[in-house]
Parts: C-alpha cells; sequence; structure tokens
C-alpha cells in the first residue's frame, strides 16, 4: 500500500520538471530531426518537401562541413586537456585553507561568473584591437606571426582557445575542489604516512580518487566545447574565419534561412557527444551511479 | 629543513597561485582601464606622447554616464534580473521535487528517468535553438520575457534536479523515518526535514541557475528584438556595435555595471556553493 502511494508521489513530484523538459526540449528535438529530413526554408516558394538523407549526404560530400567538423574536435580536445590539467592543479592548490582563500575563491571564479558574451568582448578587444588603439601595432603583429607560421586561422584558433581555458579552468577548478573536499581526509593523510614522494602520491592516490570527478569535469569540458557557438562567433567578430560546426549551422540557419540543412548540420553534434558520453561514462563510473 | 620547506612552498604554492590569479584577474583590469580612460586616449597611436598603456592619466566616468543616459541600460539590467529570478525560481521547484523523488522514493523506471534527465542537460543550445525559434513564433511569445523565462529551464532544470539529487542521497534516511514515526506524512518530512537540511544543496543549485540565466546569450539574442526588452549581455552586445563600430568605452563600462549582480551573489555564497557541490558529488 505505502508503495503504490510512494510510486504515485514519484510521478507527481516528477511531473512538473518532465511536462518542461518534453515541450521545450523533446518537442524540438523531434522537430529537428524531422526538419533534418526536409527541405524546410522561409525563402521556399514551393511547399517544403521531404528529402529522405539528402542532407546529410550534401554534407559528408561538402569539404567545409570537414573542415568545420575537424576544427570542432580540434579546438574541443586541446581545451579540456589543457582545461583539466590546469584546473586539477587549481582544485590542489586550493584544497588547504589559508589566510585569503575566500578572496582567491572569488578572483579565481570570477571569469566563470563573468557572463561570456561580455567577458569575450573584453578578449576580443585585448587581442584584435582596433586600427587606431594603443597597441594595435604589437597585437597586430603577434597575430601576423601566429597566422604566418601556422596558416590563416590561427590567430583566431589561438583567441578562442586562450577565452576557453581562462573561462572553464575556474569551473573545472572548483568542481574538482568540491570533489577533492568529498574524499575523506583520512586517505590523503594514510598516503602520505606511506609515500614521501608527492608526485608518487599524486598519481598513486589523488588522481585514483578524483577519477568520477575527472570524468565528469572532461565530460562537461568537452560537450560544452562541441556545441560552443556564441564564443567563438563573437571572437572572430562574425566572420568566417575559423569555422566551426556551431557557427556554420548558425550562418547556415539564420542567414541562410535553410533549416533543414542547418538541423542536419546541427545534428551532426549528437553522434560526438554520444561517443564521449559512452566512453567516459564506461571508463569510469559516475559518482552518482554506484550508491543508487 | 626549515628553509627549504619556506622554499618549497613559495616554488609550489605562492607563485602558482599568483600566476593562476593574475592571469584571471588580467582580463578584467584591462576591460576597467578601457571603461575609464577617455576617447581621445583610447583612439591613437602607441608612440603617442603621454602614453600609460597599462593606466590611464585622466580617468573619466563618461562612458558610465552616456550608458545610463544614451541607452537603455538600466532597462536591461532589470530585464536580466526578472527573467533570471522567474526562471531560476521555477527551475529550483522543479527539480527540488524531481530530485527529492529520483534521490528517495522507489518506482519503476527511476534510474531510467534521472538518467535521461541528465542526459538532457547535454542538449546544446547549438542543438536547439533552430526549432525553439519556430516554436516561440508559434506561440507568438517571440519578443516577450516568456521566450526566455520557458526555454531557460531547457537547461537549468537538468542541473539542479542532478545536483540537488546528489545532495538529499547524503542526508541519512533515518531523520526520515523518525519524523514518519512520530506522524508526519512522506510529503510533510519531505518539506519539514528534508528541504531545510538541504538549504546548502538548495543554494548552490539556485547560484548556478541564476549564473547561467544571467549570463545566457543565444536564446536572448534570437527572441528578443526591440532594445527596450533586451537583457544585459545582448544589450551590450548588439546595441553598442553598430556594425564595424565598436563604442569600445561603454561596452566596457556596460560590461562591468551588468555583471556586478552575479559577483555580489558569488561574494556573498562562494562557500555555500562549495560546501553544496561537493555535498552533491559526495552522494
Amino acid at each position: 500500500m505505502g508503495r503504490a502511494r510512494d510510486i504515485r508521489l514519484a510521478y507527481l513530484l516528477l511531473a512538473p520538471a518532465l511536462l518542461l523538459l518534453l515541450t521545450a526540449l523533446a518537442y524540438p528535438v523531434g522537430w529537428e530531426v524531422w526538419t533534418s529530413l526536409t527541405d524546410l526554408s522561409p525563402v521556399n516558394d514551393h511547399p517544403t518537401s521531404f528529402v529522405g538523407l539528402d542532407n546529410y549526404r550534401r554534407l559528408s560530400g561538402d569539404p567545409a562541413f570537414w573542415r568545420a567538423a575537424a576544427n570542432t574536435v580540434a579546438y574541443a580536445a586541446l581545451t579540456s586537456a589543457v582545461k583539466l590539467a590546469l584546473g586539477l592543479g587549481l582544485a590542489l592548490l586550493l584544497a588547504r585553507p589559508f589566510r585569503g582563500r575566500a578572496l582567491v575563491f572569488l578572483a579565481i571564479f570570477l571569469p566563470w561568473a563573468y557572463p561570456a558574451s561580455v567577458s569575450v568582448i573584453g578578449w576580443y578587444w585585448t587581442l584584435s584591437p582596433p586600427i587606431p588603439t594603443a597597441y594595435s601595432v604589437f597585437m597586430g603583429n603577434m597575430k601576423y606571426a601566429v597566422d604566418g607560421a601556422l596558416g590563416g586561422g590561427a590567430w583566431a584558433f589561438v583567441s578562442v582557445t586562450l577565452f576557453n581555458i581562462w573561462r572553464g579552468s575556474s569551473f573545472i577548478g572548483i568542481f574538482l575542489l568540491a570533489g577533492i573536499n568529498a574524499v575523506p581526509p583520512e586517505l590523503f593523510e594514510c598516503a602520505a604516512l606511506e609515500s614521501k614522494s608527492a608526485w608518487r602520491r599524486f598519481w598513486l592516490v589523488t588522481v585514483p580518487l578524483l577519477k568520477p570527478f575527472l570524468a565528469l569535469a572532461v565530460f562537461l569540458a568537452l560537450t560544452t566545447a562541441f556545441a560552443d557557438l556564441a564564443n567563438v562567433w563573437m571572437l572572430t567578430a562574425g566572420r568566417i574565419v575559423y569555422p566551426v560546426l556551431g557557427t556554420h549551422a548558425y550562418w547556415l540557419a539564420i542567414h541562410g534561412g535553410q533549416f533543414g540543412p542547418a538541423s542536419a548540420l546541427s545534428l551532426t553534434l549528437a553522434p560526438f557527444l554520444l561517443a564521449v558520453l559512452f566512453v567516459l561514462f564506461r571508463m569510469f563510473d559516475p559518482p552518482d551511479q554506484e550508491r543508487a | 629543513m626549515l628553509i627549504e620547506r619556506r622554499w618549497k612552498k613559495w616554488v609550489f604554492f605562492y607563485i602558482p597561485l599568483t600566476i593562476f590569479v593574475l592571469g584571471t584577474l588580467f582580463p578584467f583590469y584591462w576591460m576597467l582601464v578601457t571603461a575609464i580612460r577617455p576617447d581621445a586616449e583610447l583612439y591613437r597611436s602607441w608612440r603617442a606622447v603621454n602614453n600609460a598603456p597599462f593606466w590611464t592619466v585622466q580617468p573619466t566616468l563618461e562612458h558610465f554616464r552616456d550608458l545610463m543616459e544614451k541607452t537603455t541600460f538600466p532597462r536591461w539590467l532589470w530585464n536580466t534580473f526578472f527573467i533570471a529570478v522567474i526562471s531560476t525560481g521555477i527551475s529550483l521547484a522543479c527539480g527540488l521535487l524531481a530530485g527529492y523523488a529520483l534521490a528517495r522514493l522507489k518506482f519503476p523506471m527511476a534510474g531510467a528517468l534521472g538518467t535521461s534527465i541528465f542526459v538532457t542537460y547535454l542538449v546544446p543550445p547549438t542543438l536547439l535553438f533552430i526549432p525553439l525559434a519556430d516554436i516561440i513564433r508559434d506561440l507568438q511569445l517571440g519578443n516577450t520575457p516568456w521566450a526566455l523565462i520557458l526555454t531557460y529551464p531547457t537547461f537549468l532544470i537538468p542541473f539542479s534536479t542532478w545536483l540537488l539529487m546528489g545532495y538529499f542521497k547524503t542526508i541519512p534516511k533515518e531523520l526520515e523515518e523518525c519524523a514518519r514515526i512520530d506522524g508526519a506524512t512522506r510529503f510533510g518530512a519531505m518539506t519539514r526535514i528534508i528541504f531545510p537540511i538541504a538549504v546548502p544543496g538548495i543554494l548552490s543549485a539556485g547560484i548556478f541557475a541564476f549564473t547561467l540565466s544571467w549570463n545566457e546569450f543565444i536564446y536572448a539574442l534570437i527572441f528578443l528584438s526591440s532594445p527596450e526588452r533586451k537583457t544585459v549581455p545582448v544589450g551590450v552586445v548588439s546595441e553598442l556595435i553598430r556594425g564595424d563600430i565598436y563604442f569600445w568605452g561603454q561596452l566596457m563600462a556596460g560590461a562591468l555595471l551588468g555583471s556586478i549582480p552575479v559577483a555580489l551573489v558569488y561574494s556573498f555564497f562562494v562557500e555555500y556553493y562549495v560546501t553544496g557541490l561537493t555535498g552533491s558529488v559526495k552522494g
């Protein structure tokens, strides 16, 4: 009897969340899958027709798509690796109390708490200043040096990567710090008695204990970078110097009005996301699974 | 021995920490300097006389005044605040109830539902903005705050549910069982015993949701069009950049002023935030 009532209560409690998620999430995703199979576009003069997998077929033959996909993967992989390393370092630095820690917390947290769309302009101003400003010659020379050495678009890549790392490592740092706090301190104390080498302790104790949190952190870092659109867009001032899948889709949908191909394009993100999800959940237990 | 320790502490602690803090704060410093630099000094060459690249000779509040008087900036602040508070409220309420159900009640498909709610967090706006634009147009909600209040929970609910579910799991079941033996209903035990204990978790979910909605950009950019309806991030970006002309001073002034509420929220609650996050990742 109690059990039946529990079940009813559970669904009742879940109802508002599920209702909102279904209408504002499941329905749009369905719409998008369907649209990616049509040639829907407000600029069409003929009625929308079903085109099957045509949009996808055209994408797979489009070198611009593959370039954007490669850019996306490079961007996501590089930023995630650096953010993880920096974030872990940060978490270890902040793990023990010291004077002024609250202030340091606040300072470290600020990049993440700050609206990205706004701080990204600050970065744009710093890295690619308009011509008649105090340091534009200096930054211009940097840009030409980098682009010259690594090919066009390299400076754009450097700027989006720097910005992403600056903003994301603070979040990962705080997240991993929460993870370190969740580990019973006795474990670290034991390890300190066992081995004098901090380096060995780090690899043999700290990293394995933090594995689930590291996995989740990598996961969050990778997914946000994969799906990044706004930051890349702003840092390149809306110009296509370093196309990623997100900006490509935005360009097609909002400027080109081609909802069908744009939907197909943004759906190509899904396999990336699923692959990352699958690998990480296989490799490490996520923290909430084991003790359910 | 002691000397060696102190040396080590500098190399492994103070110096890296200082580099971190300087690195995170430099862009803000640069924005501040830009915001208080007079135009005459902003737009001139590196080699001009009396140039101080890292400071300004004549600080001015002119850009701030322009921002307040010549743009609808105060209005953007209010819009952002209104939207962030309401969507955070909605998401917290949903997240609390759903998180409790997932953490505490046994029912068929609990695991699957929990995982799928978490997975929805990973559906990025990049995937959703096209269909949502269509839906918002059909519902005729375009250019109203409700367009955002209804769409923000899509990314706020999953995370707050997940965070709160983890937090609820750390609260011993016995507390609740005692209350029930004393005659409380399950609902009563939930609202009067469990929720008060979960305040750090609720606060950190709330802070998280508030920041995310305050900072959201893509939906606000696509769904709002008239200048007086915009939120701070979009307003600053779209009204102070006209084509290729950037009003740098005002941009930076707006960027600084517009983010003070978020910075304040964090400075008050940062300890809670870490405790709350710790509680939930433990769970």
